[in-house]
């Protein structure tokens, strides 16, 4: 994952800062990212007082963008965004 | 207006639309400076149950600029918090409110108000948080409901100035609106009812009419030590010192990203500005329609992409059109508008007006400019502000009873030309241009935060 932005989100806690983030998602990203096969859910809670955000920032340049708090980063992994887009049920994933 | 729904995305977000920006010495305490900016426009009176608000989801925000790089090094910021003391019941009160914490007011706000000084905004930790707070849960007034709701109207709003630590006062609420224009017949194809015998489309010649005078607004403003905003901690008293000088601006942000899923609204990521406003009509009357989105979510900084509407104003181009044969020297002038350039994104530079400046340097950024050094008009001042000789008036900051419209028509209409360039003429019909109101005594008052009482919704309108 190539982080785009400035700040050293990344930096500070190595892969598990973004596993963390991207666990906490919306159930979307969760399932893209653990599963190659990912399933629908149901959530059954209402979404976090400050909630996780992942989004396709520019599907074909593999920029994934995440917000928390009032941070935002954006990364650079093509498998992360394939993943995304799967589950979110596109067909023009490359 | 002056920035009421003058951007096609924030005239859908009231609660977040900067609709004027007012910075001056203040009147009766010159050692201080009054900040005022001015949310949700066209307020109705009677508007209820639910009686307007700011947002909880906003972060409003005044900026200074003491050093001339179009950055602010201080930004006062502020945050609100609604709250419910019965929800059981429909109304915004359930007896006379007699008291800022009267168990009969059910729906009130409290606010923060905290400084950040450096870098703007801090935060880039992404922590949240890098400034200091000022004053927390601070009450604003109701709105002025009617004479059974809210009896001693302006003995309580009274209570709603808060005092704070280093002298600074803050009040945020519900005020009379003090701008004025005829906005009727302004968006009518730039009419001007005393003047419709000489428009384009000629009608029988009327009276201006101010449709603002019954209506409200939601006011944060903030009045502040002068030493506190200066760059060297001075107040100055030489006009022609680069100290003396301070840019300032509104504006407005909401979080990036919004989550509704049924349970909720939550927010996440950075706070991306929605509004912002240094000069009045900036927007509205010089930005094309196509570009006042991207103004409003810009800095000041990154104005230089807008200079070229500031050379060449629209408006400029259109009086002659608009009214044949009136404004022939403004039809075969071509060049840049300097003196706009100057009064509107740099500030006016020593040697223009003889003892005035307000230049905040070459960087062109649309803020309003502040000299602190010149002491407030406090007999007989003159609503045109510097073209009508009073230089404690607009382009130095802009006061509330300021007559914005008549002094930007006139300078458009080429009022100000001559102060950059002798050899123009002004036509003679620069002398007709102007708003044609004078706002009542109530749309204002003498002290902190001067802008007048709010009609009540009973009363408003009368008939």
């Amino acid at each position: 994952m190539e982080r785009l932005s400035r700040r050293s989100f990344m930096k500070i806690a190595g892969g598990a800062a973004g596993a963390a983030a991207l666990a906490a998602a919306p159930p979307i990203a969760r399932a893209a990212v653990g599963e190659e096969g990912a399933q629908p859910t149901n959530p059954t809670t209402g979404v976090p007082e400050e909630p996780v955000v992942a989004y396709v920032r520019d599907a074909s340049r593999g920029e994934v963008t995440v917000t928390s708090g009032t941070a935002e980063h954006t990364y650079r992994d093509r498998a992360l965004v394939q993943r995304l887009m799967r589950a979110a049920g596109r067909k023009d994933v490359r | 207006m002056s920035s009421h729904r003058e951007a096609p995305a924030i005239s859908q977000d009231p609660v977040a639309d900067n609709a004027d920006t007012y910075a001056f010495v203040s009147p009766d305490d010159p050692s201080t400076v009054t900040i005022i900016t001015n949310y949700v426009p066209l307020e109705g009176p009677p508007g209820g149950p639910n009686f307007f608000e700011f947002g909880d989801d906003v972060l409003y925000s005044i900026y200074v600029d003491n050093d001339g790089d179009a950055l602010p090094e201080i930004e006062f910021r502020f945050r609100f918090k609604t709250t419910l003391q019965n929800p059981e019941t429909f109304l915004y009160n359930t007896g006379p409110i007699g008291s800022l914490t009267d168990p009969n007011w059910n729906k009130r706000q409290l606010y923060s108000v905290s400084v950040v000084r450096g870098n703007r905004g801090g935060d880039e930790d992404g922590d949240g948080w890098n400034g200091k707070i000022l004053g927390a849960n601070l009450a604003c007034p109701p709105c002025n409901i009617g004479p059974r709701s809210t009896p001693n109207y302006d003995a309580l709003a009274a209570t709603a100035v808060h005092s704070l630590p280093g002298g600074i006062s803050v009040f945020a609420g519900q005020r009379n609106d003090g701008f004025f224009v005829d906005l009727g017949a302004i968006f009518d194809l730039g009419d001007i009812r005393e003047l419709n015998m000489a428009h384009l489309i000629p009608m029988a010649t009327g009276t201006s009419v101010d449709p603002l005078k019954t209506l409200n607004i939601h006011t944060i403003a903030i009045k502040v030590p002068i030493g506190m905003l200066t760059r060297d901690g001075s107040s100055p008293s030489n006009v022609l010192s680069p100290t003396s000088v301070l840019g300032i601006w509104g504006g407005a942000s909401r979080r990036k990203v919004q989550v509704r899923d049924g349970h909720g609204v939550r927010q996440s990521g950075p706070w991306v500005q929605v509004s912002r406003l240094g000069n009045p009509l900036f927007n509205e009357v010089i930005v094309p329609v196509g570009d006042k989105d991207r103004w409003n979510a810009v800095d000041p900084i990154d104005d230089v992409g807008f200079e070229k509407y500031v050379n060449q104003p629209e408006l400029a181009r259109l009086l002659p059109v608009l009214y044949p044969g009136a404004f022939p020297n403004l039809a075969a002038y071509t060049k840049n508008r300097a003196d706009l350039h100057a009064i509107l994104l740099t500030g006016i530079p020593q040697g223009v007006v003889p003892g005035f400046q307000n230049f905040t340097g070459p960087k062109p950024a649309d803020m309003l400019r502040l000299n602190v050094a010149i002491p407030p008009t406090t007999s007989n001042p003159n609503a045109l502000g510097l073209v009508g000789g009073d230089a404690a008036g607009f382009p130095n900051g802009r006061r509330v009873f300021d007559d914005i419209v008549s002094i930007e028509l006139k300078a458009i209409a080429g009022a100000t030309i001559p102060l950059v360039d002798p050899s123009f003429t002004p036509d003679g019909a620069v002398g007709l241009v102007s708003s044609y109101l004078t706002p009542g005594a109530d749309r204002y008052q003498s002290s902190f935060p001067y802008l007048g009482t709010p009609h009540d919704g009973y009363d408003t309108p009368s008939s």
